[in-house]
C-alpha cells in the first residue's frame, strides 16, 4: 500500500517537473532521455559535517538529472543513524561508524565513504599569525594544564613568535557533535600521556571552556574572544576568516589545515575490508593529522526498486562527478584508489 | 449650593508640592518601564525588517529553495506553503477539541474530581518542552507509519497548542456573568442551546486571543517540525505525502550555515514568519469583533 502510493505520488511529481522544466525551458532532450535515469523523491538525514558539500552535490545534481529529487537533512550523524534503523530515510550520512547501540541492525547498511575534511584548530592572538603545535602541547591546551600563551611549553615550540601572557580560552561544542568525537580521538590517539578526558561526541572540558552551537557558535567565539582557541571544520574556519595552526603529524612535521594535507591523509590510512578507514593521525610526511573521514550508509536491501536505483545514481554521482565539488566546498576528495572500491561496493550492493 | 454647578479640578494643578512630585515621578517611571518592555520588541522587529527587508521580492514568495547553501538567490515558497498548511491543520485539530475542552470544564465538569484531574494535566502540559511533543509524535506516529509527512508535524503542533487553548478558553469562559446564564434559562432555553448561543458568543473575543496566542507559538516552533517534517526544496501541498518543511525550519538550517547567501535567506524568513503571524492576528480581530456579542 505504502509502496504502491509512493510510486503513484513520485510519478506525479516527477511529471509534473518535466512537465515544468520543458515548459520553461523548452529543452527537448529530456523528455527523450528520462528513460533510462531514474526519477521520483530520495530522502536522506545525517552528519551535518558533509551537509555544505551534499547541498552542492545535490543542487548540481538536480541539472543532471531533475526527475530524481533528492534531500539531505542535517540532523547529526546519530539521528541519521537510528533514522536509518527505522526506515525513515533513504540513505544516512554519518562521520562515526556504526555501534551495537545505534539501531541500526548489523548486515543491514554497507558504509560509502564520500569526502573527509580537515578540522583545523583556530585561534585568536592578535600578531601570531603561524603558530605550530606539537601533539602533546594541543592535548595540554585542551585538556587544561596549558592555560596561558606565554606557557613556556608552546614557545618552545614557536620560537620565533611573541607570545603575550593572555590566558587562554578554549571555543568548544555544545551540541553533541562529530567533529568533537574526531578531535578528541585523534587527541586520544596521539597523546594519550596527557589527554585524560577520553573521547566522545561530548567531552567534559575544563574551566576555561566557552561552548558554542555548530561549526559557526564556535568560529563565533573564536573571533569575538582574545586568546581564544577552538576546533572547527575548514569551510566554517574558511569562510570566517579565522587564523589555522599547524599541527604535528605522526612523521613529526608541522602541517597546516590543507585539503592537500586531507588527502595525503587519506592515502596514508588503512582501508578496512567493510570501507570503513580512519585518517587520524595517519602516516607520511605531507598528512595532515586531525582529518576526520564522512561516509554515506546505504542499504542492502531497499523495498522499492525505484528508490533502491535513484540511491544508487545520486551516490554515484556523488563519487564521480559530484568528486570535482569537493574542493571548492573547502572538503578532500576520495583518493582514486578509495573511490573505485567505493563505486564497486555500491555497484554489488544494490545490483541493477 | 454653587459648587455642584463647578465639576471638580482633578487635574492635579492644585495639589500640594510634595505630592505633585510624588504624581509626575511615578508617571515617569511607569512611561520608562513601558519604554523598556517594549525596546527589546522594537530592536528585534527593527533587527530583522532591516536584515530582512533586502531578500524579500516576489520571487521570494514563489521560487522553490535553493538546495545548495551558496547558492544567491531567493525562494521560501514552499516553507511559506508548509508553515500555512501545518499551522492550520493544526490549528484545526487543537482548536475544536481545546473549545469544547473548556466548555466541559467550565459548564459541565466545574468542580469534578475528571474536571480538576484534567485542568492539572493541561497545566504540566502546557509545561512540556516542544521537543518532547516532536518526540512523542516521532515515536507514536512518524515510525509507526513510516515515513516523516507533514501531517506529523501537525500532530506535534497540535498537542503542544491544545492546552494553551484549553486553560485560556476556560478562562474565558469563567468571565461570563452567570446572570447571563440565568436569564437564558429563566427564557426557556436548554443548557446547550445557552452554551452556544450565550456564553460562547460573549466569550468569543477572548477565546479567540487565545487561540491565536497557541497559532502563534505553534508557528514558530522548530524542534518538533524537525523532528517529525523532514526536509523539501519543492512545493508539497500534501500533508500526508512526502517530507516537508515550514518557515521555522527553514531559519533554523539557513542561519546556522556561515555562508553570506543562506543567511540572507534565513532574514527573509524570519521576517515573512513575523509577518505571516501579524496578518494572521489582525485577521483573526476582525473576525473576532463581527462575531462579539456588544457588550453595551
Amino acid at each position: 500500500m505504502k509502496l504502491n502510493r509512493r510510486a503513484i505520488i513520485g510519478g506525479i511529481t516527477a511529471g509534473t517537473l518535466a512537465f515544468g522544466l520543458a515548459a520553461c525551458g523548452g529543452g527537448g532532450d529530456e523528455e527523450g532521455g528520462s528513460g533510462d535515469l531514474a526519477s521520483g523523491e530520495i530522502n536522506a538525514s545525517g552528519a551535518s559535517f558533509p551537509d555544505a558539500f551534499y547541498a552542492a552535490a545535490i543542487e548540481a545534481y538536480a541539472e543532471v538529472n531533475p526527475d530524481l529529487m533528492v534531500s539531505y537533512n542535517a540532523t547529526g550523524s546519530g539521528t541519521g543513524k537510528s533514522e536509518f534503523g527505522e526506515g525513515l530515510n533513504d540513505f544516512a550520512g554519518t562521520d562515526s561508524l556504526v555501534k551495537d547501540d545505534d539501531g541500526v541492525e548489523a548486515g543491514s547498511f554497507q558504509y560509502i565513504p564520500t569526502v573527509a575534511a580537515p578540522i583545523t584548530v583556530s585561534y585568536n592572538l592578535p600578531g601570531v599569525d603561524a603558530l605550530q603545535l606539537p601533539q602533546d602541547v594541543l592535548a595540554g591546551i585542551f585538556g587544561g594544564t596549558v592555560t596561558t600563551w606565554n606557557d613556556p611549553t608552546i614557545a618552545a615550540a614557536n620560537p620565533d613568535a611573541t607570545l603575550p601572557d593572555t590566558a587562554i580560552t578554549l571555543a568548544v561544542r555544545s551540541d553533541g557533535s562529530g567533529t568533537t568525537t574526531n578531535f578528541s580521538k585523534f587527541l586520544e590517539a596521539a597523546s594519550p600521556d596527557v589527554w585524560t578526558l577520553g573521547s566522545g561526541d561530548t567531552i567534559e572540558w575544563p574551566g576555561n571552556a566557552v561552548a558554542g552551537e555548530k561549526n559557526t557558535g564556535v568560529a563565533q567565539i573564536i573571533q569575538d574572544t582574545e586568546g581564544a582557541i577552538g576546533y572547527v571544520d575548514l569551510a566554517d574556519a574558511t569562510e570566517s576568516g579565522l587564523v589555522t595552526a599547524s599541527i604535528e603529524n605522526a612523521d613529526g612535521a608541522f602541517i597546516a589545515p590543507t585539503l592537500e594535507g586531507a588527502t595525503a591523509a587519506l592515502d596514508g590510512a588503512q582501508v578496512e575490508a567493510d570501507l570503513s578507514y580512519n585518517p587520524l593521525n595517519a602516516a607520511g610526511a605531507e598528512a595532515y593529522p586531525i582529518t576526520a573521514p564522512t561516509y554515506i550508509l546505504i542499504r542492502t536491501e531497499y523495498d522499492d526498486p525505484n528508490v533502491a536505483a535513484g540511491v544508487k545514481e545520486f551516490v554515484n554521482y556523488l563519487l564521480t562527478d559530484g568528486q570535482d565539488l569537493a574542493a571548492e566546498n573547502n572538503f578532500a576528495a576520495l583518493p582514486t584508489g578509495l573511490r573505485d572500491q567505493a563505486v564497486e561496493a555500491l555497484n554489488s550492493t544494490i545490483a541493477d | 449650593m454653587t459648587s455642584l454647578n463647578t465639576a471638580p479640578d482633578l487635574t492635579g494643578r492644585n495639589l500640594s508640592k510634595r505630592r505633585a512630585f510624588a504624581n509626575r515621578t511615578a508617571t515617569l517611571l511607569i512611561g520608562l518601564c513601558v519604554l523598556i518592555a517594549a525596546l527589546p520588541l522594537l530592536l528585534v522587529a527593527w533587527e530583522v525588517v532591516t536584515r530582512g527587508g533586502s531578500a524579500l521580492s516576489l520571487a521570494f514568495f514563489t521560487e522553490e529553495i535553493p538546495r545548495n547553501y551558496r547558492t544567491e538567490g531567493p525562494g521560501m515558497g514552499p516553507a511559506i506553503l508548509g508553515t500555512l498548511a501545518i499551522t492550520g491543520m493544526a490549528a484545526l485539530i487543537a482548536i475544536p477539541i481545546g473549545v469544547l475542552g473548556a466548555v466541559y470544564l467550565n459548564e459541565y465538569g466545574k468542580n469534578k474530581p475528571l474536571a480538576r484531574f484534567i485542568r492539572t494535566m493541561a497545566d504540566v502540559m502546557t509545561g512540556v518542552p516542544s521537543i518532547v511533543m516532536g518526540l512523542f509524535i516521532y515515536v507514536a506516529y512518524v515510525v509507526v507509519i513510516g515515513e516523516k509527512v507533514g501531517f506529523g508535524g501537525s500532530l506535534a503542533l497540535a498537542c503542544l497548542m491544545l492546552p494553551i487553548v484549553i486553560r485560556s478558553a476556560e478562562e474565558m469562559l469563567r468571565l461570563v456573568p452567570d446572570e447571563l446564564r440565568q436569564a437564558s434559562a429563566g427564557l426557556g432555553a436548554r443548557k446547550w442551546r445557552t452554551t452556544m448561543s450565550v456564553v460562547l458568543p460573549s466569550a468569543s473575543s477572548g477565546i479567540t486571543s487565545g487561540a491565536l496566542l497557541a497559532v502563534a507559538r505553534a508557528a514558530g516552533e522548530t524542534a518538533p517540525i524537525i523532528v517529525t517534517v523532514g526536509l523539501t526544496y519543492i512545493y508539497k501541498p500534501d500533508l500526508f505525502y512526502g517530507e516537508n518543511t515550514t518557515l521555522a525550519a527553514q531559519i533554523y538550517r539557513n542561519a546556522t550555515q556561515p555562508f553570506a547567501a543562506s543567511q540572507e535567506r534565513a532574514w527573509g524568513a524570519a521576517l515573512t514568519l513575523i509577518a505571516i503571524v501579524f496578518l494572521f492576528t489582525i485577521v483573526s480581530r476582525v473576525i473576532a469583533a463581527r462575531f462579539a456579542i456588544d457588550k453595551r
